[in-house]
């Protein structure tokens, strides 16, 4: 059994208040703590010490830090949102959590801007949409041509008919 | 009933962070030029650490009541979070403004190794484990000595 007064006089509470006490130091403080209201009391006013301290060495920071704060806060809590979503999914693959540590396999991937945040694709896949836009434009510009030339026979046909019943006659 | 400091903090986040800048900012650079002994480094780890402050969904944990003894842990770990990733930062080679030496009369009633315990725990964030192996003494007696260290600054006000 821990004799408080011994406690009190060992220094573990100031490790505790700098924290620099291990986690079973910790421990057993904490479980004191919850018996010996000294311990409490002896923590409250270590605590109003540190802070003593710390006024005394205080230093009057620049008149634009908190401006600098500010610009900095915002660009951390925009940045995380807009680029970490909770979870990611992948065309192809089961979702991934964000805690999972990012693979190779991630590489492989571009990024395309949807309605919500992003959505992610294998970079294989830009190959396929560009051999679809060309063949596309190849089938519309045969669809024209032969529409065009379908058009102009029909015609040709039609004068010849119109001759023809003209020789007729 | 009214609410302690911590609960405000608690309670109300998105002002929490401007609230505990009113409150400590000045503490917290006083604290970290002891550390790295610049200026303008630290001024720049000031603004770090209240950004950082701000990607927390509680600003502090409750656990610790008094808000700068949590506020202090906060900003110790970030310390040694920068210091580990940019370790030339804290080289003897400063750009900033500089100070010779620190106008801290506390510490003017430390011995040589009471000063040296307290500032290896409460600016370096040391072990006492750490401590005592650099030292050559037991950690029973480095905690002592931080006992002691902190009788000393506490005597005279």
């Amino acid at each position: 059994m821990v004799k408080i007064d011994e406690y009190l006089e060992s220094g573990a509470l100031e490790s505790y208040v700098l924290g620099v006490a291990t986690a079973a130091e910790i421990e057993e403080l904490l479980a004191l703590k919850s018996r010996h209201p000294q311990i409490e009391e002896a923590l409250a006013i270590l605590e109003a010490d540190l802070e003593r301290i710390a006024e005394h060495m205080a230093i009057a920071p620049p008149p634009n830090t908190w401006n600098r704060i500010e610009a900095s806060m915002n660009e951390l809590v925009k940045t995380p949102k807009m680029e970490n979503p909770k979870m990611e999914y992948l065309i192809g693959d089961e979702p991934v959590g964000r805690s999972q540590p990012r693979s190779r396999k991630s590489e492989q991937f571009i990024e395309i801007e949807g309605e919500n945040g992003h959505m992610r694709i294998r970079k294989a896949w830009r190959w396929v949409f560009a051999a679809v836009f060309v063949l596309g434009k190849i089938f519309l510009a045969f669809a024209i041509y032969y529409y065009l030339e379908n058009k102009h026979t029909q015609e040709e046909i039609q004068q010849l008919k119109m001759e023809m019943r003209s020789m007729r006659k | 009933m009214p609410k302690s400091t911590s609960q405000v903090i608690i309670d109300h986040p998105s002002h929490s962070i401007r609230y505990l800048y009113d409150q400590h900012a000045g503490m917290l650079l006083g604290y970290i030029f002891e550390v790295v002994k610049d200026r303008k480094l630290a001024e720049d780890y000031l603004v770090k650490i209240f950004s950082a402050l701000s990607l927390r969904d509680v600003v502090l944990d409750q656990e610790q009541v008094n808000t700068w003894c949590s506020l202090l842990k906060f900003a110790k770990a970030k310390l040694q979070l920068f210091q580990a990733v940019n370790p030339y930062e804290t080289a003897p080679v400063h750009t900033g403004v500089t100070f010779a030496s620190s106008a801290n009369t506390y510490l003017d009633r430390l011995n040589e190794l009471q000063r040296s315990v307290f500032c290896g725990v409460y600016h370096h964030g040391k072990t006492i484990s750490a401590l005592s192996t650099a030292l050559n003494t037991t950690e029973d007696l480095t905690r002592k000595t931080l006992k002691e260290a902190l009788l000393m600054m506490r005597s005279d006000g």
